[in-house]
């Protein structure tokens, strides 16, 4: 995998790397990539309509609202929090 | 009495013989004691266990004691617990308090369970080591200069050191089967739908099941039959009926036909492994199982599907960790995408951040097709192949691990080797089967070795009775610790 592949990924994955991360991961994920790259050898296509067994589209429960946790309780993880969840200013 | 079952507890606080706050402290004495080799505990909660403990014997002197009532419990550290810390071994929520419990642990509060607190895990299930973890590096109770195996390993570990009667742990690729396996215990991968992942921090939720580590499939019944069923807040829970998962303990193995699927047993699998594996199925056969030779031609492609569909549904999972709502925020002046970017960078370690690069890389233009597209398309072969095995087997046998617990420093640097030790364990992820591990013999250097039990969908039951009828006649070693 190229430099710039794993650039572009980490880009994409909102991820930071040094020089050196980087260097590092481009090793890992040759490797990585290179396990991966066993599927090439079959002839193989994904038919989405055999899929989700589990998943019942007719038996969903109705769509009503329903109690939810209260705001402070939903708020009690952020770091920075006045009542809301405060970010920084995206608006000039 | 730190070591015995539940079963064998239950009959001790029914009779009086001990009571459950003593029972509790017990097990909070062992942890004192012992916890500081091990490393299993990320979290204790003493005041919480006297306390459930206490509201336990009230049930069992009113004579309304169910199975798990008064047994103290461990949780692995990413299925939530209402104020109580849950990390899932990451620095991204090292400060995280749940404001909700899981449903699995409304469950275990409701039947009288105690918690003794959270137990540590490879970093967002991420590993088979538990060494990925940022907070504790637990240790094999049999051998602390090796792994307890991951990502369960906290669990596992602790149920083996005998700090707890059960855990819970969460299985997507083997993360319950295989520390089960390496540290000599019991581990039950329910099947896909059956126990309500609601409250369980995602990694891959089309593989993400959670189940019991205890020390016999007696107890994992006991443990599924509380947790198992539908629920309200997860859509892919089976509304099927929960049968009593205890109904087959003491069954006959005669005429069961079992399947040996020679892939599982290829180069790869250590000697000590295959032979102990093989022996076990031979005393099978001597039960009067039937044994019948399968194969898995897809089975040399499972490593690359899941890796691939379970990095894609984990980059999603984990696109929510932005340092805003919960998690680490990174102390950064900047625009809102720099806050973002930097409390990722600081909050996840380097096995999730490949994990999140590889399932960008499978999802992403170009490539889905060539990768994640035959991935599923791969998911449904092996599927197949395993319901054509089913249709003239009853249960399939094979190595949980394709070598016993290793070294603490061994293979953490090398995510290649790391992952295609997980062959043995992940088709069953991919085609949502129920499985069981447990031991069944011993390495030369006296590390535990397990086998896998492996049914049909929803054929727990059948997994279960035929993990015991070898249990009986196994017999176990505890670790010294």
């Amino acid at each position: 995998m190229e430099l710039d592949m794993v650039r572009y990924l980490s880009k994409l994955a909102k991820l930071d790397f040094t020089d050196e991360e980087l260097e590092q991961a481009v090793g890992d994920m040759t490797s990585i990539i290179g396990i991966m790259d066993t599927i090439k050898d079959i002839d193989i296509t994904y038919d989405p309509y055999k899929d989700n067994h589990n998943v019942y589209l007719e038996d969903l429960r109705k769509d009503e609202p329903m109690p939810s946790l209260p705001t402070d309780k939903l708020l009690q993880n952020a770091v920075n929090q006045d009542g809301c969840f405060v970010v920084p200013k995206v608006v000039e | 009495m730190v070591e015995l079952t539940i079963t064998e507890l239950r009959k001790k606080l029914d009779s009086k013989e001990i009571s459950a706050a003593e029972l509790t402290q017990a097990y909070l004495d062992r942890i004192d004691a012992v916890d500081g080799k091990l490393e299993s505990y990320i979290t204790v909660t003493p005041e919480k266990a006297l306390a459930a403990a206490e509201k336990a014997q009230k049930s069992i002197d009113e004579g309304n004691a169910t199975p798990l009532c008064g047994i103290p419990m461990a949780i692995k550290d990413n299925i939530c617990t209402e104020g109580v810390l849950t990390t899932a071994s990451s620095r991204m929520l090292e400060n995280f308090i749940p404001p909700y419990n899981a449903t699995v642990m409304e469950k275990l509060d409701n039947a009288g369970a105690v918690t003794l607190g959270k137990v540590s895990m490879d970093e967002f299930a991420m590993g088979g080591s538990t060494q990925t973890s940022y907070f504790k590096k637990t240790k094999n109770p049999f051998d602390l200069s090796r792994v307890p195996g991951g990502s369960s390993g906290g669990s596992a570990a602790a149920v083996g050191a005998d700090l707890c009667a059960a855990a819970l742990g969460s299985d997507t690729g083997g993360s319950i089967r295989q520390p089960a396996a390496f540290c000599g215990v019991t581990g039950l991968k329910p099947t896909y739908g059956r126990v309500s992942r609601y409250g369980l921090i995602a990694f891959a939720s089309s593989l993400d099941q959670i189940g019991p580590v205890a020390r016999s499939a007696e107890d994992c019944a006991l443990i599924l039959n509380t947790i198992a069923g539908y629920d309200f807040h997860d859509g892919t829970v089976s509304k099927l009926p929960v049968p009593d998962f205890t109904e087959k303990i003491g069954m006959d193995m005669k005429g069961i036909k079992i399947g040996v699927v020679s892939d599982f047993f290829a180069e790869g699998v250590d000697d000590e492994v295959r032979q102990s594996v093989l022996s076990a199925i031979d005393s099978y056969k001597a039960m009067g199982a039937e044994i019948i030779e399968c194969s898995m031609p897809s089975l040399k492609y499972a490593i690359a599907a899941y890796y691939l569909i379970s990095s894609a549904e984990a980059s999603s999972n984990l696109a929510r960790y932005d340092g805003i709502k919960y998690g680490h925020r990174a102390d950064v002046a900047g625009s809102y995408s720099d806050l973002i970017v930097a409390s990722r960078s600081e909050g996840f370690g380097d096995e999730v951040k490949r994990r999140i690069l590889l399932g960008n890389y499978a999802l992403s233009s170009g490539y889905y097709d060539a990768y994640y597209g035959k991935a599923m398309g791969l998911k449904q072969k092996i599927r197949e192949e395993y319901a054509h095995i089913f249709e003239k087997c009853d249960l399939i046998i094979t190595p949980t691990a394709p070598t016993v617990a290793y070294g603490t420093n061994e293979n953490i640097d090398d995510p290649k080797k790391m992952y295609q030790a997980d062959f043995c364990t992940v088709t069953v992820n991919i085609a949502s089967l129920p499985a069981i591990s447990t031991p069944c013999g011993y390495n030369k250097d006296g590390m535990p070795i397990g086998m896998s039990v492996v049914g049909k969908m929803w054929d727990e039951s059948l997994v279960i009775g035929a993990a015991d009828a070898f249990e009986k006649n196994f017999a176990r070693q505890g670790a010294k610790l």
